[in-house]
């Protein structure tokens, strides 16, 4: 109940330093729709104030990039508090369609887009059950950006890295709109065990976080994987100059900046964006934003692209969610895993 | 007509009553609370000007809001009525080199105006805390500066002109493009740290500075916290005049050791930040003057010539130390109370054993640090806000530290300004004249509906 955490969100002493850099308030009007405005939300819940139509955009509208926590000084953790709200107002009854819609197609389709068709549909080969990793797919990958999921397994595939039986969603976008996961966490778990890994190798980074923190597990990004190995890779330097965007899941949520760095290095030139490392901004896509509010959505991912030095030619990144965002936005886009790929293929 | 729907034809969905955005607005960076019956968001004088005349018409109380990041409950709607949120209206309109001035709306966040400037080799000097946070019209609104105004001074030695929009609606512009003017009287100083009282800033047209060629920052670390301040009194009484003379007592320290454990910085009783800047020669002799006096007080490590990346952890870290202090204990949040008095340089020294005795009499540790350079210390507390003794406690200590500075001939705000916070003390700094300020009120707002309650009226 959100009403135990009033300590944690009265840790909060709204001098504003996360106001104006919160990505959905840079897009958006009321302060409701930033992250104070959240941590006030918040405590207005946990005082007894009913639900009202800003208090649920207000929090519905958190990418939960957490660039709040990364700039606060007083060491308040504006997203894990509106995630609490968020659960405290599901198990209340107070869902949002787009929660609904989420809810309804994990449980029917074990996917979070509802999908009917074969989850490996992208691959063709031959099965590798088990191993000493293991590929998790992630939902983007393996229906709306299948490239992705090929060209991470072309790699991974080389060093014998196992694939899911069964894999269904990992349970982060229903984690994070506030809904259980449990039932998903569970069945993944188990058929991560019948694979004998010790290690999960994952391109999303929103997989990665709940792979970690919900389900306890080693895990690597597949950028970490590759950064690993690169020497064993006949990988030939490409004419390519491109902009590394840090997914928020994998940077602020994970601490990983380096290894992308070190394998974009390896391959092509690389220029930072205006915000990068801890103080990138977030492509607008996550926290079941892209799924709620399509257009906020692409507005944030709009003003990302405007970080993006001109000389770059691509941007590079390493997350789905972002690669469909930025290039929904009209950005030119690419994974990590293409990129590794051309560079194996030159 | 409800009033929702008047304001609605005027600013569109940018109004509202919905109890969870009023909540929002309900508060800012102070103790200080206040529910406000509607919030809109303007974007163009226009819509400021029709929103005043409706409010006028119904007398109905208007506050004016920027990024709600003061400390004295100025923002807070303590009448209910409408908070105007300006911090839309955030365009920079001009930039006129050959004039040295800007033309910006009120919603300009300061560190983004000097990023628009950097590239011509100009800044706007007025440097506060929260010059990432907070907008111009705040600034000007409350007669800001920072950590510069030792040498560059407050927001007012930058505002030439303001466009105002008064409590019925008219618009006027209380200045000119000229740099200098002897015209009647200085309307735009009085509306400068008016705090929203008498007419809402829709423009402001500033100077701007060349930027210095050369910054070098000296970090002189003291056992005894008396010696710090000397130090300084020291200094600029021997004509050196640093960019930024900064104070942060053990606590403070602590903190930033805390916030951004990078820094290494060195434990002590005191640590006095310079900064000096100008042409390369003059920063390089005046650094040296500097670490003569401060070794010759008592400075037991001094370090200096940091490179730029370090100057910027350094001054980033020193902004928001008075927020970190929260980070000490989990059980325990900053709040903002007494914690921005000056006084005359002469008698820094004098208030900073003061403040030592205020924390030995009331049992509250409390954090000082500041712009020493110019007399403004800041103190901090942190207190379990869930626990009313301690706010008992908090009071008083605020109240303490207000009245011993005005025993010293100080004022009980350097920069933030009075808010709801301070009203009580501006009979006593102001004596008569206070009652002018509440002549020049009623004059200017007949039907007092600009942030009532505030400053004392």
């Amino acid at each position: 109940m959100i009403s135990h955490h009033i300590r944690d969100i009265i840790k909060c002493v709204r001098c504003g330093r996360c106001r104006a850099p919160c990505p959905s308030y840079e897009v958006l009007e009321w302060e409701s729709t930033g992250a104070r405005g959240r941590m006030l939300i918040a405590l207005s819940l946990a005082t007894g104030l009913f639900p009202t139509e800003h208090m649920l955009t207000g929090l519905n509208t958190c990418t939960t990039c957490d660039l709040c926590k990364e700039l606060c000084p007083s060491g308040a953790n504006p997203r894990w508090i509106t995630v609490l709200a968020r659960r405290d107002l599901a198990l209340k009854g107070h869902r949002s369609e787009a929660q609904e819609t989420l809810y309804t197609r994990v449980r029917d389709y074990g996917n979070s887009l509802g999908e009917t068709l074969p989850r490996r549909n992208w691959y063709k080969g031959e099965v590798l059950l088990k191993g000493d990793y293991v590929y998790f797919v992630g939902c983007l990958s393996s229906y709306r950006l299948p490239e992705i999921a090929a060209s991470n397994y072309e790699i991974l595939g080389r060093f014998d890295v196992a694939l899911l039986l069964d894999e269904r969603c990992c349970g982060s976008p229903l984690l994070k709109m506030g809904l259980d996961a449990t039932e998903l966490i569970e069945h993944n778990l188990s058929e991560i065990e019948k694979t004998g890994a010790s290690t999960v190798i994952t391109g999303c980074p929103g997989c990665m976080e709940a792979l970690k923190e919900n389900y306890h597990l080693k895990v690597l990004h597949s950028s970490e994987f590759f950064a690993g190995i690169i020497g064993e890779l006949d990988l030939k330097p490409i004419e390519l100059k491109v902009s590394y965007h840090d997914p928020c899941h994998l940077g602020r949520g994970s601490g990983i900046y380096e290894a992308p760095r070190k394998v974009l290095k390896n391959i092509c030139s690389q220029i930072e964006m205006a915000g990068h490392k801890e103080k990138a901004r977030c492509c607008g896509g996550g926290g079941g934003v892209r799924a709620s509010y399509r257009e906020i959505s692409i507005a944030m991912a709009k003003r990302r692209l405007q970080d993006s030095p001109e000389k770059a030619e691509y941007i590079a990144t390493t997350c789905p969610m972002c690669k469909r965002n930025l290039t929904d936005a009209g950005g030119k886009v690419l994974d990590i895993s293409e990129i590794v790929g051309m560079a194996l293929k030159a | 007509m409800d009033l929702l729907q008047e304001l609605k034809k005027v600013v569109g969905d940018r109004a509202t009553n919905d109890p969870a955005e009023l909540y929002c607005y309900s508060c800012d960076a102070s103790y200080i609370k206040g529910l406000p019956e509607y919030v809109a968001i303007p974007k163009n004088t226009r819509e400021v000007a029709d929103i005043l005349r409706i409010a006028y018409r119904h007398g109905i109380a208007i506050t004016p809001r920027g990024a709600g990041t003061g400390l004295t409950g100025g923002a807070v709607p303590l009448a209910g009525g409408i908070v105007l949120d300006m911090s839309r209206m955030d365009k920079i309109l001009g930039i006129e080199l050959e004039n040295l001035q800007v033309l910006v709306e009120p919603g300009v966040i300061p560190a983004r105006l000097n990023e628009a400037l950097a590239p011509y080799g100009f800044f706007f000097p007025p440097d506060p805390g929260s010059a990432d946070m907070c907008t111009l019209g705040g600034l000007i609104a409350n007669s800001g500066s920072g950590m510069r105004a030792v040498k560059y001074g407050t927001v007012r030695d930058y505002v030439l002109d303001l466009e105002v929009v008064l409590p019925d609606g008219s618009i006027i512009h209380t200045g000119s493009r000229n740099l200098k003017s002897a015209s009647g009287y200085d309307l735009t100083q009085l509306f400068i740290g008016s705090e929203g009282t008498l007419g809402v800033i829709t423009s402001a047209r500033l100077r701007i500075h060349p930027l210095p060629q050369a910054r070098a920052v000296v970090l002189a670390y003291f056992s005894e916290l008396d010696n710090a301040g000397r130090a300084v009194v020291a200094s600029l009484s021997k004509g050196i005049l640093p960019s930024a003379c900064e104070i942060l007592d053990k606590t403070a320290i602590l903190v930033l050791k805390e916030y951004d454990p990078k820094l290494e910085l060195v434990t002590a009783e005191a640590m006095l930040i310079f900064e000096l800047d100008g042409v390369e020669s003059t920063v390089g002799y005046y650094s040296e003057r500097i670490i003569e006096v401060c070794s010759s007080l008592g400075a037991f490590y001094i370090e200096k010539a940091l490179d730029e990346i370090s100057q910027r952890r350094v001054w980033a870290g020193r902004r928001l130390v008075g927020v970190a202090i929260s980070r000490l204990n989990p059980n325990k949040t900053r709040v903002y109370i007494g914690e921005d008095i000056a006084v005359p340089l002469r008698n820094v020294p004098s208030m900073l054993r003061k403040i030592r005795e205020i924390s030995r009499n009331f049992h509250m540790q409390i954090m000082t640090w500041g712009h020493i350079g110019d007399g403004n210390l800041h103190t901090g507390m942190a207190i379990d806000t869930l626990n009313d003794k301690e706010w008992e406690q908090l009071h008083k200590v605020g109240d303490a530290i207000h009245r011993a500075a005005l025993e010293l001939g100080g004022t009980v705000t350097g920069e933030h300004g009075i808010g709801r916070a301070r009203g009580v003390y501006m009979d006593i700094e102001h004596g008569k004249s206070f009652e002018v300020m509440v002549a020049v009120k009623k004059a200017i707002d007949k039907k007092n509906i600009m942030n009532p309650l505030k400053i004392g009226m």
